[in-house]
C-alpha cells in the first residue's frame, strides 16, 4: 500500500462512531473500526452480514450426530450381542450419544471457526489500535496519503471525533503501545 | 449497583398505566363463555347420571389439570420474569403472563368436586394399596391436596397483587437502569417458584400417578410442572397473537421483538419438556421392569424393545401425537427467526401446542382407568367446552389489564428503547 500515514480517530459515543463510518463509506474510504463492546449498530453500519461461524456450528452439529450414529450402530453391528433382551441396535440410548456428540462437535467447531474468522491469536498489534479501544473508546483507523488526510480528518471531526492522531505506520513497534 | 433500598421508589404518576376500568368485555364473548359453561355443566351432570363408565369424571380431571396448569403456569412465568429481571415487554409481559390468574381460586373450588368422583377415578379408594395405605387414603389425600392448593392459591393472589403495585409496574417500565425489582416482589417471587415446584409435584403424584398406584417415576412431578410452565407460555403466545390484530395499530404485540421473545420461550421450554419426558422414558426403557413398563405399554409408547416387542394399542395415536405437537412441531417450525416473528406461524404453533398439552393430560390420566380403548365421546367434548367457558370468564379481569398495558403510551414508549 502506498499509504503514508495512519489517521486514528477516537470516539466517546457509539453513535458518533457510526456516523463517521457512514461518512467514510459514502466517500469510498477504506477503514478499520475498533469497538470496546460488541455493537450491532456498528456491525450494521460497516455492512457486515451474519457471522460465518453459524454455518460451521451447523456443520459440526450434523457431523456430531452422524458420528454418534456411526459409533453406536457400528459397534453394535460389529459385536452383534443381545444385551438385556433388547435388539442389537436399540435406538433410545443411542439418541443420548448422538445428542452429546452433536453438542461437542458443534461447540468445538464454533470455537475453532471463531478463532479462524476472528484471525486469532493476533500476536502483532493491528495498525491504529490503542488500549483505550479495549476499554471505553471507539476508534477508526484510516490508512491514507498525507495529501488526503485533511479531508478525512474533517469527516471524522464532523461526525464527533474526540481526537485524531497521526501515526507513521513504519514507526510502529510493540513498545509503542 | 446496590439496589437494596428499603424505601420503595416513590411513584411518579400513579395513573401512568391505566387499569382496565374503561374496558368492557365484548358481550358476545361473555355470552359464548356462559353458553359453553352451561353446556359443560349439563354434559357433566348428564355424564355422571347416565353413563356407567366414569367418562365425565375423567374429563373433569383432565380439564381441571389442563386449565389449572395454564393459569398457574402463567403466574409462575410472571414470577420467573421478576427472578430474571425481565423487562423486554415492560409491564405488558407481566400482565400477559398473569392474564388467567383468576382461574386459580376457581380451580381450588372445582377441585372439591373431584371428592365426589373419587371412587370412580382412583382405584385405591375402593381397593387400598397394601404397600402404602397411610399415604393413599381418602382423608389424608384430600387434606394434603386441599392444603397444598389453598397455599398455592393464596400465594398466587398475594403475588399478583404485589405485581400490580405502582412501584413494581414503574420498575418494569423503566429499562434504562439496572435497578433490581422492588423488595416485596423480590421476596415473594422465589417463594412462589419453590412452592409451585412442590405443589405441582404433589398434584402430579397424587392426582395423576396414583391413578396407577403401582407405577412411579421420581421425575414425574418435574415433568408435570415443566409442561404446565410451557402451557402457560403457549397460552401467552396465542393470546398475544390474537390481541395483536384486535387492539389497533401500534399496540405492544405488534412489535416484532415481543413476538420473537415469545417464540424463543415457546421453543426453549418445549425442548425442556421433551428433555424431562425422555429422561423418564430412557430409565424405564433401560430397566425394562414390568412394574414400570406397563405404564408405557398401555399407552403404546414403548417401542424398540426386544425384537417384535412393540405393542400396538388404541392409545398409540394419541400418545405419539403429544410429542409431535409439543416438541417436534415447535422445534422444527420455530427454529428460525422469521417464523418466530410471523404471528400466523407462532399462533398456529401455540394453538397446536395447547391441543398437544390437553392431549398430554388426557393420555396421562385416562389410560390408567380405561386401558383397552379410547373412551372419547360427547361427554368429554361437553366438559372440555364447559371448562373453556369458565376459563374464558375467569380470564376477563386479567385480560382487561393486559389490554390496557398493551395499549398504554408509556409502555409503548418504553418498548421503543
Amino acid at each position: 500500500m502506498s499509504a503514508e500515514i495512519e489517521l486514528v480517530g477516537t470516539f466517546a459515543e457509539e453513535e458518533e462512531c457510526v456516523h463517521a463510518v457512514d461518512a467514510l463509506k459514502r466517500n469510498g474510504i477504506a477503514f478499520r473500526v475498533f469497538s470496546p463492546i460488541p455493537s450491532e449498530h456498528l456491525l450494521h453500519a460497516i455492512g457486515r452480514g451474519l457471522s460465518p461461524v453459524r454455518a460451521f456450528v451447523l456443520i459440526g452439529g450434523i457431523a456430531g450426530v452422524l458420528t454418534g450414529i456411526a459409533v453406536t450402530v457400528g459397534t453394535s453391528w460389529e459385536w452383534n450381542l443381545v444385551v438385556g433382551g433388547k435388539p442389537v441396535v436399540s435406538w433410545p440410548p443411542f439418541i443420548i450419544i448422538m445428542f452429546e456428540l452433536m453438542i461437542l462437535f458443534g461447540g468445538l467447531s464454533a470455537a475453532a471457526s471463531f478463532f479462524l474468522f476472528a484471525h486469532l491469536p493476533q500476536l502483532d498489534p493491528i495498525p491504529g489500535y490503542s488500549e483505550r479501544f479495549g476499554a471505553d473508546r471507539f476508534g477508526i483507523a484510516v490508512a491514507c496519503e498525507e495529501a488526503d488526510s485533511a479531508k478525512i480528518e474533517a469527516l471524522m471531526r464532523e461526525a464527533g471525533a474526540e481526537e485524531i492522531a497521526h501515526e507513521d505506520p513504519r514507526a510502529r513497534t510493540l513498545e509503542a503501545h | 449497583m446496590s439496589a437494596h433500598s428499603q424505601t420503595p421508589v416513590p411513584p411518579k404518576a400513579p395513573e401512568m398505566i391505566p387499569g382496565g376500568e374503561g374496558l368492557r368485555a365484548p358481550i358476545a364473548l361473555v355470552a359464548v363463555c356462559v353458553i359453553l359453561t352451561l353446556v359443560g355443566v349439563a354434559g357433566f351432570i348428564a355424564g355422571v347420571m347416565t353413563e356407567t363408565e366414569p367418562h365425565a369424571w375423567q374429563a373433569f380431571l383432565v380439564n381441571f389439570l389442563f386449565f389449572f396448569s395454564i393459569a398457574q403456569g402463567g403466574v409462575v412465568i410472571s414470577a420467573s420474569f421478576y427472578l430474571t429481571q425481565a423487562r423486554w415487554g415492560g409491564p405488558g409481559a407481566y400482565r400477559l403472563a398473569e392474564s388467567f390468574y383468576f382461574f386459580i381460586p376457581v380451580a381450588f373450588v372445582l377441585f372439591w368436586i373431584l371428592f365426589f368422583g373419587r371412587a370412580e377415578l382412583w382405584p385405591w379408594v375402593t381397593k387400598p394399596v397394601a404397600k402404602n395405605p397411610t399415604w393413599l387414603n381418602t382423608p389424608f389425600f384430600f387434606a394434603r391436596e386441599g392444603f397444598a392448593l389453598l397455599a398455592m392459591t393464596a400465594l398466587d393472589l398475594w403475588f399478583v397483587r404485589i405485581s400490580r403495585r405502582v412501584d413494581v409496574r414503574q420498575w418494569a417500565l423503566s429499562n434504562d437502569n439496572i435497578e433490581m425489582p422492588p423488595t416485596a416482589i423480590r421476596r415473594i417471587a422465589p417463594a412462589l417458584a419453590i412452592t409451585y415446584a412442590a405443589v405441582m409435584s404433589l398434584v402430579a403424584f397424587d392426582l395423576i400417578m396414583s391413578l396407577a398406584p403401582q407405577w412411579k417415576s421420581t421425575l414425574f412431578g418435574a415433568f408435570f410442572f415443566a409442561g404446565a410452565f410451557w402451557s402457560g407460555i403457549v397460552a401467552m403466545a396465542l393470546t398475544a397473537v390474537v390481541l395483536r390484530g384486535r387492539l389497533g395499530a401500534g399496540n405492544l404485540f405488534t412489535r416484532d421483538t415481543i413476538m420473537h421473545d415469545l417464540g424463543k420461550l415457546t421453543f426453549a421450554f418445549s425442548v425442556f419438556w421433551a428433555y424431562t419426558l425422555f429422561a423418564q422414558y430412557i430409565v424405564i426403557w433401560y430397566g425394562d421392569i414390568p412394574a414400570e413398563t406397563f405404564f408405557l405399554v398401555v399407552r403404546g409408547a414403548l417401542i424398540g424393545g426386544p425384537a417384535g416387542y412393540t405393542i400396538y394399542t388404541p392409545w398409540m395415536i394419541p400418545t405419539w401425537t403429544v410429542p409431535l405437537l409439543v416438541w417436534v412441531v415447535p422445534f422444527v417450525v420455530l427454529m428460525g427467526v422469521k417464523p418466530k416473528k410471523t404471528p400466523a406461524i407462532l399462533g398456529t404453533v401455540a394453538f397446536l401446542g395447547l391441543v398437544g398439552m390437553w392431549l398430554e393430560r388426557y393420555v396421562l390420566v385416562v389410560p390408567s382407568i380405561t386401558p383397552h380403548y379410547v373412551p372419547f365421546d360427547w361427554i368429554e367434548l361437553a366438559v372440555t367446552l364447559g371448562f373453556l367457558g369458565i376459563f374464558g370468564l375467569c380470564a376477563i379481569p386479567g385480560m382487561k389489564l393486559t389490554i390496557a398495558a398493551a395499549m398504554a403510551p408509556q409502555v409503548l414508549e418504553a418498548a421503543e428503547k
